[in-house]
C-alpha cells in the first residue's frame, strides 16, 4: 500500500469520528506545531495485520487483557504568523476538547493542554480568548529532550544518517544512547547535552538556524514559504555566489592546509562584483549559498561543542531539517569535515515534533516511564499511557510538509 | 662656532682638528661608524614588501636613517674612555630605519604603483639607486596575497620589478609574531567600547590562536616562529558580510555598509529572546536575557515586509553582529579544544570598526563565561605585508627587541584612517601647503578637527581631507599606525629593579579629566612655542610659514587623540610631549629655544664664578644643603609651564634665581634630605665611602644647568665620585641637550679647577698645548666628568629605552639624580632603580602639586631613595 495515503494528515483530517485524546502544542517563532492522538477503531484491525509478529518488548502480550485504543499520533504544523490557521484547525477538529475528561460541562473547569515553545507565552491570551483553553506551559528544554529520548529509545528507525544521497538507518542501543548532543534547529539552534531522562544541558548554540535561513531567505528572493525556499535552494549552485578556495587559488587546491578548491572560502563572497544587483542573481542560488552557509556553520559548531563535552553522538532536530536532503547532506559533510571523518551527524524522522512529543508525554511521564519499566499498564483513568512496541513508522517522500501520524495502539482508561 | 684661541683650553669643535688624539680617533673610526654593517645590503631589496589582498594593497617599507648620532669629538672622546663602542655596536643586526606602513585599494593599484615609483622603492636597496640601473630588471619584491598573482605582470610591466610571492599563512604569522615581539602595547582588548593595551611576554607568547579575518575566516595555532597550523575556520567572514550586505542594501563600499551598521538597530531585523518568550521575559533558566538574539534575521520571518521596508542601517547591524559573533564563538571552541589561552583577531573585516571589536568580544566573553579575552592588534591590516617582508633573509629584523622600537605619528595621521590617495608628498613644502589647503577647505572648523574620511597613514601623500561636520566616521575608533623607528642602538636602562613592570608614566591619561587638563594646557602652551619656533629660525616669511603648519598640525594631533585617546597606542604623558617635539622637528624647526637657551647660559656663567666663592665659603653640611637648594630653585626656569613664562616678564634670570632661592624653606613638600646628607656625609665621625659614579639626568639650560646642577656635580668629583651628566640627544623645550653641555662645562670649567680637570679627564676638553698637558700629567689623574646622551628628544625620560652610552656608563654608576619635572615627576616619580636615587624638582604646576604631593604650585620634591 502507498503509505502516504494510509497515513498523511490529510486523511487523519477526514477522521473526523476519531475520537481525540489528547493534544500537545509546540509553539515556536516561526512554526506552531501539533501532536494529538485520534482513536481510530478500524485501524486496531489494520494495524494487527501489517505487524502481525509484535517483537521484542513484548508489551502488547502482556497487555492483550488490556484496553487497547489504537489509533494515531497525529503531527501537524503551522506557521506561527498564521495562529489563526492552526486555532481554526483546532476548533474545527475539536481537539481542544479531548484534553478534558469533563466535556460535558466545559464552563465549570477550565480545559488545559500542554504545550511549549516561546509562543506558549506570547499566545496564551488568544488561545483563552479564542478556544477557552489555558496552556500549561511545558519548559521548552524539558520537552525537546524528553521527546527525542522517548522517540529514540522507543521507536525503531528514528535515527538515520545521511550522506550523498544515502540514507542509513542508525539502530541504537538505548542502553548506550546516552550522553549525546542534542541540536534543535528552530528559528535559533540550540545544543544540549543529554546524559538521561529529564538530565540535560543547554550548553551551546548559535542564533544562526532555520530563522536565518528563511528571514535572509525571504529578503533575497521573492520566496512565499520556508518550503518554497527550500525547494529553490535544491535546484541552484552556490559557485555563483559563494567564493571558493579554487576562487581565491586559481583554481589550484590550497593542499597545504587540506581545502580542496570547491571547498567554500567565503560564503556570498563573489556576490560583492560592482556591476551586478540582486537582481542578477538566481534565487536559486541564492537559496543554495544560504543553505550552505547555515548548515555547515551549525555542523561545525555542533561537532566541536560535542568534542568539547566528549560525546560521541550527534542529533540533528528542528523544523529547519525538515528532512531535506541537501540540508541533512550539507550538516552531515560539515560534522564529516570538522571531525576528519570521526563523526557523523544524525537525524530524527520526526524532527520538528520533538518539543510537541516531549509536551505530550509531559501529560503522563510518570504513566510512560512506568510502562517502559515495568512493562505494564497503568489505569488511572483520569490519565492517558500509552506504549508502542513497534510504532510503524511511514516511509514517506521527502517532499512531505510535515503533516502525518503515526499509528500507534495506546492503552487507555 | 668660533674657537676661543686665546685660552689654554680649546673648547673642541665639531670639525676635526688636527689634534694628539687623532690617530686615536681615527682606530676607533670603524667601531663608531660601522655604516655597512650587512655589507651586502645594498644589493638586498629587503626594503619593499606588498601584500595585494581584494580589497586593498598593503605596503611595507624600510628606509634608511639619516645617521643622527652626534660627530662631536667630545663624546668620542667620552665613549672612548668608557670603552662602551667596542661589542656593542658590532651585534647590531642592522642599522637604524624606519619600517613604514601604507595602504592602497586594490582598485586604484595606479596609485600604489606611482608612489612605489616616486619613493624609489622598486629601485632596490638604498644605495643601488645611485648606482647601476640596470640591476632593476632583476629587482624582486617579496609579496604575498592573491593579488600577487594577479597583478605580477603588471608590476613587471610599469616597475620593471617580478614579484616573488610568498605563502599567505607564513607571513601572517611571521607578521603577528613580529608584531607580539617587537612592538610594545601591540595588542589590546576592546570591550564595550574601551581599549586596553595589553603588554604581553614574549617568552610566554606561545602557543595562540590567530584568527585572520578577510573574505572568510581562517584560525592558526601558532606555536612558534615558522611554527603553525590552520587548525579551524568558518566561511562565513568578511567576505559574507560584503556580499549579503551589497545584496541586502544599495552600499557601494565595504565601509559605507560599515558605517550604516553604527545607526542600526538589529531588533527590527533579530528574533530576540524576548521576541518568542513575550517582552521583556528573560529565559533565565539557559541564561539568556531578553534582548538576547535567538535567530538573526529571524524577525524577517514573521512579518510580510518587502525588504525595501527594512532600514538598511538594521540589516547591517543585524549581519555585523551574526558574522561577529558567530566567528568568536567559533574562535573560542578552538582555542578551547586546543588549550590555547589567547587569542588574536585581525583582518580587514575589523578594520578597527569598534562594534565589530566589540561584538566578537562579547562573543568569546559569553562563550568563554568570562575566562578568554578576545585580543586585537593595532597593525592588524598589515600582517601578511610585514611577513613578506620578514621573509627577505636579510632583513636582520629577527633579533630586534622592543626596545629599539620608537613609533612616531608624522603630521597626517590625525587625519587618516589607513588608505591613501593621490601622489606622495616629496618634501616640506607640499607637506605644508598640504596643511594649509586643509584649513582652507575646512572653514567651518576652526581647529583641524580630524571628522573627515580616510585619507593615508600618514607617510607620503594625503587626500585633501572634507569636513564632514558632526558625522562620525565608521573608523573614528580605529587606531592609527605611525612609522616604526629602528633604532638599534636604544636599550633597556640597567638599572631599573623591574624592567617588566616599570611604567614610566606618574600621570595616568586614561582618566578623561586628566586627559582634558593636559590638551588644554598644551594647546594654551602653543602660540608661544610657535612664536619661538619662527623667533629662532630668525622669523623668516618661511619660519612664519612653517610655524603656522605646525601649529595646526600639532592641534590636530591633539584633537585627533581627545576623539580616539587610544588613536596612537597607548597614550602616556611623555609620548604626548615627546610628539610636539616630533612634530616641531618634521618642520624642520631644529632647536626653538636656541637663543633662549644660549642667552641663559651666558647670563648664569657670568654669576657662576661668584657662585663657587660663596658655596667654597661654607661648611661640609651647609654647602650640601646650599647646593641641593640650588638646584631645586634653579629648576624654576622651565619653558615649558606657563607660570614659569609669566615670571620671565617680571624680571632677569638672576634676579628670579635670587628670589626663587630666598624663597626655599624646609621642609620641603617631600623632603628626603636628611636621609641623603646622612648617605653622603654620614653621622657623627662615621664617614661613608663616596658613591663611585653618579648620573646626572639634566634638565633645563641656564640657571637650571648652570648654577644648579653644575655646582653639584663640582661637589660630587670634589669628593671623589664620577659624574656623567646625561642630557637629551635632540632639543625639547629649553632643555639642555648632551651636545650642548660640554660648550657649557668648557665655559665653567674657565671658573674652576675642579671642573677643568674632571672635564680634561672624561675627554670633554681637550688640551691642544703642549704646555698645559705638561701641567695635567703632574697631578695623579682626575676623577672624570663626561657627558652622555640619553637617546631621546623629549622633556620626559623612558627608561625602557635609552642609548647605548648611557646603559654603558649606568653599568658602573651607584648613584643616579633625576631632576625636573618631566623626568622626576612627570616620569619616574615612582620608579625604582638598583642604585642610590635622588629625584629633585620644583613643581611649577599648580594641578600637579595637588595630585601628586597634596601641594601647591612652586612646592618643592627632594625624593631619596637608598639602592633597591
Amino acid at each position: 500500500m502507498d503509505p502516504r495515503k494510509a497515513e498523511t494528515g490529510k486523511k487523519s483530517d477526514q477522521i473526523q469520528s476519531g475520537h481525540v485524546y489528547h493534544l500537545a502544542l509546540d509553539i515556536g517563532g516561526s512554526l506552531a506545531k501539533l501532536v494529538y492522538f485520534t482513536k481510530n477503531d478500524e485501524h486496531v484491525v489494520d494495524s494487527e495485520k501489517k505487524n502481525p509478529p509484535k517483537k521484542a518488548l513484548g508489551i502488547s502480550n502482556s497487555n492483550r487483557n488490556s484496553p487497547v485504543l489504537n489509533g494515531r499520533l497525529n503531527f501537524k504544523k503551522f506557521e506561527t504568523s498564521k495562529i489563526n490557521d492552526c486555532l481554526e484547525f483546532i476548533k474545527s477538529m475539536k481537539l481542544h476538547l479531548g484534553g478534558c475528561q469533563q466535556p460535558e460541562n466545559p464552563g465549570s473547569q477550565t480545559i488545559t493542554i500542554k504545550a511549549t515553545g516561546g509562543g506558549a507565552y506570547k499566545y496564551a491570551d488568544l488561545f483563552k480568548e479564542k478556544l477557552g483553553v489555558s496552556l500549561d506551559k511545558e519548559d521548552e528544554m524539558d520537552c525537546l529532550v524528553a521527546g527525542a529520548n522517548f522517540l529514540l529509545e522507543t521507536i525503531h528507525q528514528e535515527a538515520f544518517t545521511y550522506m550523498g544521497d544515502q540514507k542509513q538507518f542508525v539502530c541504537i542501543d538505548k542502553n548506550d544512547l546516552y550522553p549525546y548532543l542534542l541540536v534543535n534547529i528552530g528559528s535559533g539552534v540550540g545544543m544540549i547535552k543529554v546524559e538521561g531522562d529529564g538530565k540535560f544541558e543547554r550548553v551551546s548554540g548559535t542564533s544562526i538556524g532555520g530563522g536565518t535561513f528563511w528571514g535572509l531567505g525571504k529578503l533575497l528572493t521573492k520566496c512565499k514559504s520556508f518550503d518554497e525556499l527550500l525547494d529553490l535552494s535544491y535546484r541552484g549552485n552556490n559557485r555563483a555566489v559563494d567564493m571558493l578556495v579554487g576562487d581565491i587559488y586559481g583554481g589550484m587546491d590550497y593542499s597545504k592546509i587540506g581545502l580542496s578548491s570547491t571547498t567554500i572560502a567565503s560564503s556570498f563572497g563573489r556576490a560583492i562584483s560592482e556591476n551586478k544587483e540582486r537582481e542578477d542573481y538566481k534565487p536559486e542560488d541564492i537559496a543554495r549559498s544560504l543553505l550552505r552557509m547555515i548548515s555547515n556553520n551549525i555542523g561545525q559548531i555542533s561537532y566541536l561543542t560535542a568534542l568539547r563535552f566528549g560525546l560521541k553522538r550527534i542529533f540533528f532536530g528542528g523544523f529547519f531539517i525538515r528532512r531535506h536532503p541537501f540540508t541533512m547532506d550539507t550538516l552531515s559533510v560539515a560534522v564529516n569535515f570538522w571531525s576528519k571523518g570521526e563523526a557523523k551527524a544524525m537525524f530524527l524522522q520526526h524532527e520538528g515534533f520533538l518539543g510537541a512529543v516531549g509536551a505530550f508525554m509531559s501529560s503522563d511521564k510518570h504513566g510512560l516511564k512506568e510502562l517502559l519499566a515495568n512493562q505494564k499498564v497503568e489505569r488511572t483513568p483520569s490519565k492517558l499511557s500509552f506504549s508502542m512496541d513497534q510504532i510503524q513508522v511511514p516511509q514517506k517522500d521527502w517532499e512531505l510538509n510535515g503533516d502525518e501520524s503515526i499509528e500507534c495502539s495506546v492503552y487507555g482508561a | 662656532m668660533a674657537t676661543k684661541g686665546t685660552n689654554s683650553i680649546h673648547r673642541s669643535s665639531s670639525r676635526p682638528l688636527l689634534d694628539l688624539s687623532k690617530a686615536e680617533i681615527q682606530g676607533n673610526v670603524e667601531e663608531k661608524y660601522p655604516t655597512i654593517l650587512l655589507p651586502n645590503q645594498s644589493d638586498d631589496l629587503s626594503h619593499l614588501a606588498l601584500d595585494i589582498g581584494g580589497s586593498l594593497i598593503k605596503l611595507v617599507y624600510f628606509s634608511r636613517h639619516e645617521d643622527q648620532s652626534t660627530n662631536d669629538k667630545r663624546m668620542k672622546r667620552v665613549k672612548d674612555k668608557l670603552g662602551i663602542l667596542n661589542g656593542n655596536r658590532r651585534s647590531y643586526p642592522i642599522l637604524g630605519g624606519r619600517l613604514h606602513f601604507v595602504k592602497f585599494e586594490t582598485n586604484k593599484i595606479n596609485e600604489c604603483l606611482e608612489f612605489i615609483y616616486s619613493k624609489k622603492l622598486h629601485c632596490g636597496g638604498w644605495e643601488s639607486h645611485h648606482a647601476d640601473s640596470t640591476n632593476n630588471e632583476n629587482a624582486v619584491i617579496k609579496a604575498t596575497g592573491g593579488g600577487a598573482y594577479k597583478f605580477a605582470d603588471l608590476f613587471k610591466e610599469r616597475l620593471g620589478i617580478s614579484l616573488d610571492k610568498e605563502d599567505e599563512m607564513d607571513c601572517l604569522v611571521a607578521g603577528a609574531n613580529f608584531l607580539l615581539k617587537a612592538v610594545r602595547h601591540e595588542a589590546y582588548t576592546h570591550m564595550e567600547g574601551q581599549k586596553e593595551f595589553v603588554q604581553i611576554d614574549p617568552n610566554d607568547l606561545f602557543p595562540y590562536l590567530l584568527v585572520n579575518i578577510g573574505s572568510g575566516v581562517s584560525m592558526i595555532k601558532v606555536d612558534g616562529d615558522g611554527k603553525f597550523e590552520r587548525v579551524s575556520g568558518t566561511n562565513v567572514g568578511g567576505g559574507t558580510y560584503w556580499g549579503l550586505g551589497r545584496l541586502l542594501t544599495n552600499c557601494s563600499s565595504f565601509d559605507e555598509l560599515l558605517e550604516l551598521s553604527q545607526k542600526g538597530d538589529n531588533r527590527t531585523t533579530d528574533m530576540l529572546v524576548g521576541d518568542i518568550y513575550g517582552t521583556d521575559r528573560d529565559y533565565p533558566k539557559i541564561g539568556l536575557s531578553a534582548s538576547t538574539i535567538a535567530s538573526s534575521f529571524g524577525k524577517a520571518t514573521l512579518e510580510n515586509k518587502e525588504l525595501e521596508e527594512y532600514r538598511p542601517e538594521d540589516i547591517s547591524l543585524s549581519l555585523l553582529r551574526m558574522i561577529s559573533y558567530n566567528i568568536g564563538q567559533i574562535s573560542y571552541l578552538n582555542a578551547l579544544r586546543f588549550g590555547l589561552k589567547r587569542i588574536f583577531f585581525g583582518g580587514f573585516f575589523i578594520r578597527g570598526h569598534a562594534y565589530t571589536m566589540d561584538a566578537i568580544s562579547f562573543a568569546v566573553h559569553y562563550w568563554s563565561k568570562g575566562t578568554a579575552q578576545a585580543m586585537f592588534l593595532r597593525h592588524e591590516g598589515f600582517l601578511g605585508a610585514l611577513g613578506a617582508f620578514m621573509s627577505y633573509e636579510k632583513h636582520g629584523l629577527d633579533d630586534l627587541m622592543v626596545h629599539q622600537f620608537v613609533e612616531r605619528f608624522p603630521m597626517g595621521a590625525p587625519y587618516t584612517g589607513g588608505k591613501i590617495h593621490g601622489p606622495p608628498l616629496r618634501n616640506l613644502n607640499e607637506k605644508i601647503s598640504w596643511m594649509e589647503k586643509f584649513l582652507q577647505k575646512g572653514t567651518e572648523i576652526t581647529a583641524p578637527v580630524p571628522m573627515t574620511p580616510p585619507g593615508t597613514t600618514g607617510l607620503g601623500g594625503f587626500e585633501v581631507p572634507l569636513s564632514k561636520g558632526s558625522t562620525l566616521r565608521s573608523d573614528a575608533s580605529a587606531l592609527n599606525v605611525g612609522v616604526l623607528h629602528l633604532i638599534p642602538t636604544l636599550e633597556v636602562f640597567p638599572l631599573l629593579v623591574d624592567p617588566k613592570m616599570y611604567e614610566p608614566n606618574t600621570v595616568d591619561l586614561s582618566d578623561h579629566s586628566e586627559l582634558e587638563y593636559w590638551f588644554k594646557i598644551l594647546s594654551e602652551h602653543l602660540p608661544d612655542l610657535v612664536d619661538k619656533a619662527v623667533a629662532s629660525e630668525g622669523g623668516t616669511d618661511d619660519a612664519k610659514r612653517r610655524g603656522d603648519a605646525f601649529g595646526r598640525a600639532f592641534s590636530a594631533h591633539l584633537a585627533r587623540l581627545m576623539e580616539e585617546p587610544a588613536a596612537y597606542g597607548k597614550l602616556g604623558l611623555a609620548k604626548l610631549l615627546e610628539m610636539r617635539e616630533e612634530c616641531l622637528r618634521e618642520f624642520q624647526f631644529v632647536d626653538a629655544y636656541i637663543s633662549i637657551k644660549q642667552r641663559e647660559n651666558e647670563a648664569s656663567l657670568a654669576v657662576f664664578h661668584d657662585l663657587l666663592m660663596e658655596l667654597d665659603s661654607l661648611d661640609e653640611e651647609t654647602r650640601l644643603l646650599t647646593l641641593i637648594e640650588g638646584v631645586l630653585a634653579a629648576n624654576i626656569f622651565d619653558w615649558g609651564s606657563r607660570a614659569c613664562v609669566d615670571l620671565y616678564h617680571k624680571g632677569t634670570i638672576i634676579e628670579i634665581y635670587r628670589m626663587s632661592r630666598n624663597k626655599m624653606q624646609r621642609p620641603w613638600r617631600v623632603d628626603d634630605f636628611d636621609a641623603f646628607k646622612e648617605r653622603m656625609l654620614g653621622s657623627g665621625d662615621k664617614k661613608p665611602l663616596p658613591h663611585r659614579r653618579a648620573l646626572l639626568f639634566v634638565d633645563n639650560s641656564g640657571a637650571d644647568i648652570v648654577l644648579g646642577m653644575l655646582p653639584l656635580a663640582r661637589e660630587l668629583l670634589r669628593r671623589g665620585t664620577e659624574v656623567v651628566l646625561v642630557g637629551n640627544s635632540l632639543p625639547a623645550l629649553n632643555d639642555v641637550t648632551a651636545m650642548e653641555l660640554p660648550d657649557i662645562v668648557a665655559e665653567a670649567a674657565k671658573h674652576c679647577g675642579i671642573l677643568r680637570r674632571a672635564a680634561e679627564s672624561g675627554g670633554l676638553l681637550v688640551d691642544a698645548m703642549t704646555n698645559t698637558s705638561d701641567s695635567s700629567k703632574e697631578n695623579s689623574p682626575s676623577i672624570p666628568l663626561m657627558v652622555v646622551e640619553n637617546g631621546c628628544g623629549s622633556p620626559c625620560i623612558d627608561f625602557r629605552q635609552v642609548s647605548s652610552e648611557l646603559a654603558a656608563v649606568a653599568k658602573d654608576a651607584d648613584l643616579i639624580i633625576l631632576e625636573g619635572m618631566g623626568r622626576a615627576l612627570h616620569t619616574n616619580l615612582y620608579a625604582q632603580f638598583k642604585c642610590d636615587a635622588l629625584k629633585l624638582a620644583m613643581v611649577k604646576n599648580q594641578r600637579l602639586a595637588e595630585k601628586l604631593v597634596k601641594g601647591n604650585i612652586y612646592d618643592c620634591v627632594c625624593k631619596y631613595e637608598p639602592a633597591h
